[in-house]
């Protein structure tokens, strides 16, 4: 009795400090990635990048499963409920994790409690960008058109990470703006484009073209430091207002996972994060990957909803 | 839910009252001419519909012309709804038939197949989900004895499986909790 | 001159041996894929998206675009034999087509549809090639008011498509757009009508209303149909192929329809579906044959073909040079550019010149080997009506509760079928068209959405609608057709009145 539960710690133990798991597969079965938004996006390019690598390095065989629906709940919804036997992730984001549980009275699930939250995959940056007919070249100048004949900003949507992002700014520097959301930002930069709007909040990279031609006017970066991709852009910090916002994604799987496979898939999507191919690829999407431990992970996860948590109430936007 | 079971439910005598029943009705697309009251329950049923749609949106608020609130657009098009309705009822209330007899059984045979199919997919998976409802939607039909329908669901069963799992490779499950 | 050279380049791109060999595979995927119901190109697409990782970015995309006006294609071929549309706009299709199927002359309706798709097709590869820029200009210069004025227009339409009393056919558009309230307002967030169920913070999907309404609906009425065996199709070989009139009858249908189809389908999100609602309401004004619109008429399959497959290729306009994806299967499209590090925008036209002609040029090659692989389908496909109805009904059912599963992998979605299939079979009892009620359904939502932005950007100003002159001259078509239509209707019930008091 005493030398198995002797045994059992040393497993524990054992289990906490294994760092040094080996990458490979980890299910005979094919693994489905959830995936919070339909087929084309960023998130869904990530997963079927991710599960192409899975397969061609380790013979892992995965599958995209896209279950898209209200703000990535849906999606995170579903995977709770599967058994925690490694055969169903979800790629995560700050819509289901760090938005949802503030943006919504109740959830069907609890953003930390009932998940593993495996590995982390990287991080985009929104910033701020103004048509060069109006002159703006900081963000002193975007506070007085702002006070002066107002400013109409595009957002991806009612509660997304832009929406949130305009609002920060608005009460960072002390000013009003219109809001128009979008479905998406395609369309917003669209009508940006067509010139009814004098501004919007998007990914710094997938605005690159539009940076090089001199379309647009990259007020700031929200990032903490400036970007290496885009050196000559000031960050909000830098010019003397605290908005630092970045878009996250990572891996999860429900609540009570396996340790060693914990481990065995953090290694494995390590592994493949650093492949040179993917790297070059993450970079055009604008996502760069910073290494956390499943340990930092699930902090990281937990301590992100506390801090977005006022900038979400600022923003307005419970949906019941 | 009672009345689904009855509709579905495997009784010859019902069986035979039905044949005999369908048999002295008019056939096919003839209008059936029936009381006022059935005539313009469709009018009566939308109008109630969009009645719901004018007080859901007054409760959720019109707003301002700048800013327009959630409830403009439902008021708004529940208020011309409900004064297309008036007409609509009007002129049934001159004119009012039915396109075709209604066919019950047929109508809660059909849904008891989706239904089925809803019920049994999530638990079970694919397979047995499609075996039940091919054999649910085919009970409305005499000719085809309970083998029929049997191998019916069969063979439907397998071949979704082989096309939808196979060769589509759709993310569902074959079958599961056997 | 320039513009031929280009396209001599681009078809040298597009005939490349293993272009060729992607078109195909997907013109082939994608018409079989577009036949199951509920199972779009977007399935499609998505199916084949990782195969394309391992391809050339010309080749992805010309296999894409296969897949694409496959679907369309096949989704007409649902549409004509089972009266299930596969997107809003081949609901338009069913209007004509399925009544011609149960008339035994399912082979001529699909002949129909496979020659004005081509038609259509080859009408907006021309439009493309010429106008590519300027489309590009044209929905760049859309904001919020131009697309609601065309919108407008667009529902107007969409009323006229009705073939039963006018007064239903508008109440059906004005209930599709209450029900595209439901959900989540995309202006601020409010759940709206959902009844506290997550699944419906979305709004109900199109694919369930279009199964529901259409499909199961018409299926329960179909079953006492063909227990009396009185619906039984007859195989008819004279009907096959169409008579040398109906050839002529096709002519002009797929000249407007292809040549409105181009110029709306440029507008991303209400292209085609607002493509051939306009056309076939369009086309019922024009034609010679009108009074037969709505019970198998030919010119009622050709027209919304051709649009809708013209509009299906300037689709893709907008989408390269703007990035802005109208539909889903669009966005995926962006993707698969994306992966090969393709940013969709203005340049694209210049720096990817290749990519573009090619993508061009395969439309008439893909288009070509959708015809040879089509029409000697058409056989096989009204064979598949010989198989008795008892078969075919529970077979038609589970492969809608499949299809409409697919799309979320939820069950929730064949609940809502069960409620849209039951009431589909009131309103047909009550002879109320579903055709209209689903184009308000797709059009509703975006109409809330542009009109709410416009009123926000103009800062509570109406009078944007009038001042801005595109928005200004669709408002004004719209108004006069409005008119056009008011004056016709009493014009024809003097007329009735006159011809009762004669006799009398």
């Amino acid at each position: 009795m005493n030398s198995t539960l002797c045994l059992a710690v040393t497993a524990a133990a054992l289990i906490a400090t294994s760092a040094h798991a080996e990458p490979g597969a980890w299910s005979d079965e094919p693994v489905r990635i959830v995936v919070t938004f339909p087929p084309g996006g960023t998130s869904d390019l990530v997963a079927r990048l991710l599960a192409q690598y899975l397969e061609s390095e380790f013979g892992q065989r995965a599958v995209v499963d896209n279950r898209p629906g209200a703000g990535g709940t849906v999606a995170a919804d579903y995977v709770a409920q599967q058994p925690a036997d490694g055969t169903t992730l979800i790629l995560g984001n700050n819509a289901p994790f760090t938005i949802a549980p503030t943006q919504f009275d109740t959830l069907p699930y609890d953003p930390v409690e009932s998940f593993t939250h495996i590995a982390n995959l990287g991080a985009s940056t929104p910033g701020l960008f103004v048509q060069p007919s109006l002159g703006i070249t900081d963000l002193d100048g975007f506070i007085a058109a702002a006070n002066g004949d107002g400013i109409t900003y595009g957002s991806s949507g009612v509660g997304s990470i832009t929406h949130i992002l305009g609002n920060a700014v608005d009460s960072a520097l002390g000013i009003t703006t219109i809001h128009v959301p979008y479905q998406g930002s395609a369309p917003a930069i669209q009508d940006f484009r067509a010139g009814v709007l004098d501004a919007f909040y998007d990914s710094m990279a997938q605005n690159a073209a539009m940076i090089e031609d001199d379309e647009v006017v990259a007020l700031a970066i929200a990032s903490p430091e400036r970007s290496v991709r885009f050196p000559d852009i000031p960050t909000f910090r830098e010019q003397g207002y605290d908005v630092v916002i970045e878009n996250w994604t990572g891996l999860s799987g429900p609540a009570g996972m396996d340790a060693d496979m914990v481990a065995t898939i953090h290694e494995t999507v390590e592994y493949i994060m650093a492949l040179p191919p993917v790297i070059e690829q993450m970079d055009t999407w604008g996502i760069s990957h910073t290494e956390m431990s499943t340990e930092d992970f699930n902090a990281f996860v937990a301590n992100t909803i506390e801090v977005w948590r006022p900038l979400i109430i600022a923003a307005n936007v419970n949906g019941g | 839910m009672k009345n689904l079971t009855h509709d579905t439910a495997p009784d010859a005598a019902k069986r035979r009252e039905d044949e005999t029943q369908s048999s002295v009705e008019p056939r096919g697309d003839e209008a059936r001419s029936v009381p006022v009251l059935v005539a313009i329950l469709g009018g009566v049923g939308l109008l109630a519909l969009s009645l719901v749609f004018v007080i859901g949106g007054v409760e959720l608020g019109v707003g301002t012309p700048r800013r327009l609130g959630t409830g403009a657009f439902p008021v708004l098009s529940g208020l011309t709804l409900a004064i297309i309705c008036v007409g609509i009822i009007l002129g049934d209330l001159r004119n009012g038939h039915l396109d075709e007899v209604p066919d019950w059984i047929s109508f809660f045979a059909i849904g008891a197949a989706l239904a089925i199919f809803a019920f049994v997919a999530e638990r079970f998976g694919l397979v047995p989900a499609v075996f039940l409802a091919t054999i649910t939607a085919s009970l409305p039909d005499r000719t085809l004895p309970w083998i029929g329908k049997a191998a019916l669901g069969a063979g439907v069963s397998l071949a979704s499986w082989g096309l939808f799992i196979g060769v589509l490779d759709l993310p569902f499950r074959a079958y599961m909790g056997f | 001159m320039e513009i031929l050279s280009n396209f001599g380049d681009g078809l040298l791109v597009a005939m490349q041996p293993q272009n060729l060999l992607y078109c195909f595979v997907g013109v082939f995927l994608g018409t079989f894929i577009g036949v199951l119901p509920g199972i779009g190109s977007m399935a499609a697409i998505s199916m084949i998206l990782p195969l394309t990782f391992y391809l050339e970015p010309t080749t992805a995309l010309v296999m894409i675009a296969g897949v694409y006006y496959g679907a369309e294609y096949g989704g007409s071929i649902a549409s004509i034999l089972m009266n299930i549309p596969g997107t809003p706009s081949s609901s338009i299709t069913c209007i004509d087509g399925y009544p011609m199927a149960r008339e035994g002359r399912a082979g001529i309706a699909l002949f129909a549809s496979a020659i004005a798709s081509f038609g259509g097709g080859m009408i907006g590869m021309v439009v493309m090639a010429v106008l590519a820029p300027a489309l590009a200009a044209l929905a760049l210069n859309f904001g919020p008011t131009e697309y609601f004025a065309v919108i407008l227009l667009g529902l107007v339409a969409a009323s006229a498509v009705s073939n039963g009393s006018p007064l239903k056919g508008v109440a059906m558009v004005v209930a599709g757009l209450m029900l595209g309230t439901v959900g989540v307002d995309l202006t601020t967030g409010t759940e709206r009508f959902t009844l506290g169920i997550p699944e419906l913070r979305d709004g109900v999907s199109l694919v369930i209303v279009a199964m529901g309404l259409f499909g199961v609906g018409e299926l329960i009425v179909s079953i006492k149909a063909n227990r009396h065996g009185a619906q039984q199709t007859k195989l008819d070989y004279k009907k096959f192929y169409p008579s040398w009139a109906e050839w002529r009858a096709m002519v002009k249908p797929i000249l407007r329809g292809g040549g409105i189809g181009s110029i709306v389908g440029a507008l991303p999100g209400t292209g085609q579906t607002v493509a051939s609602a306009i056309a076939y309401a369009v086309e019922k004004r024009l034609s010679p044959n009108k009074s037969n619109f709505g019970k198998g008429a030919i010119e009622g399959v050709a027209v919304p073909e051709s649009a809708n497959n013209s509009a299906t290729q300037t689709a893709f306009v907008p989408t390269l040079t703007l990035g802005v994806p109208g539909s889903a299967s669009m966005a995926l499209v962006i993707g698969a550019l994306m992966i090969h590090g393709i940013t969709p925008g203005p340049r694209l036209l210049v720096e990817h010149a290749d990519l573009f002609w090619g993508l061009v040029a395969s439309f008439l090659l893909g288009n070509i080997m959708l015809l040879i692989l089509n029409i000697p389908m058409i056989g096989l496909w009204v064979r598949l009506l010989q198989i008795p109805y008892r078969f075919m009904y529970p077979t038609i059912i589970v492969l809608i509760c499949i299809g409409v599963y697919s799309v979320n992998n939820n069950v929730f979605d064949i609940w809502l079928t069960l409620l849209f299939g039951w009431a589909g079979y009131l309103m047909r009892l009550y002879r109320f068209e579903p055709a209209p009620l689903l184009l308000g359904f797709v059009l509703g939502p975006m109409m809330e959405e542009q009109l709410r932005r416009a009123m926000l950007l103009s800062r509570g100003d109406p009078t944007v609608f009038l001042t801005r002159p595109i928005s200004a001259a669709l408002i004004a078509v719209t108004v006069l057709l409005l008119i056009y239509a008011f004056a016709s209707a009493l014009s024809a019930r003097k007329r009735a009145r006159a011809a009762m008091t004669v006799p009398s």
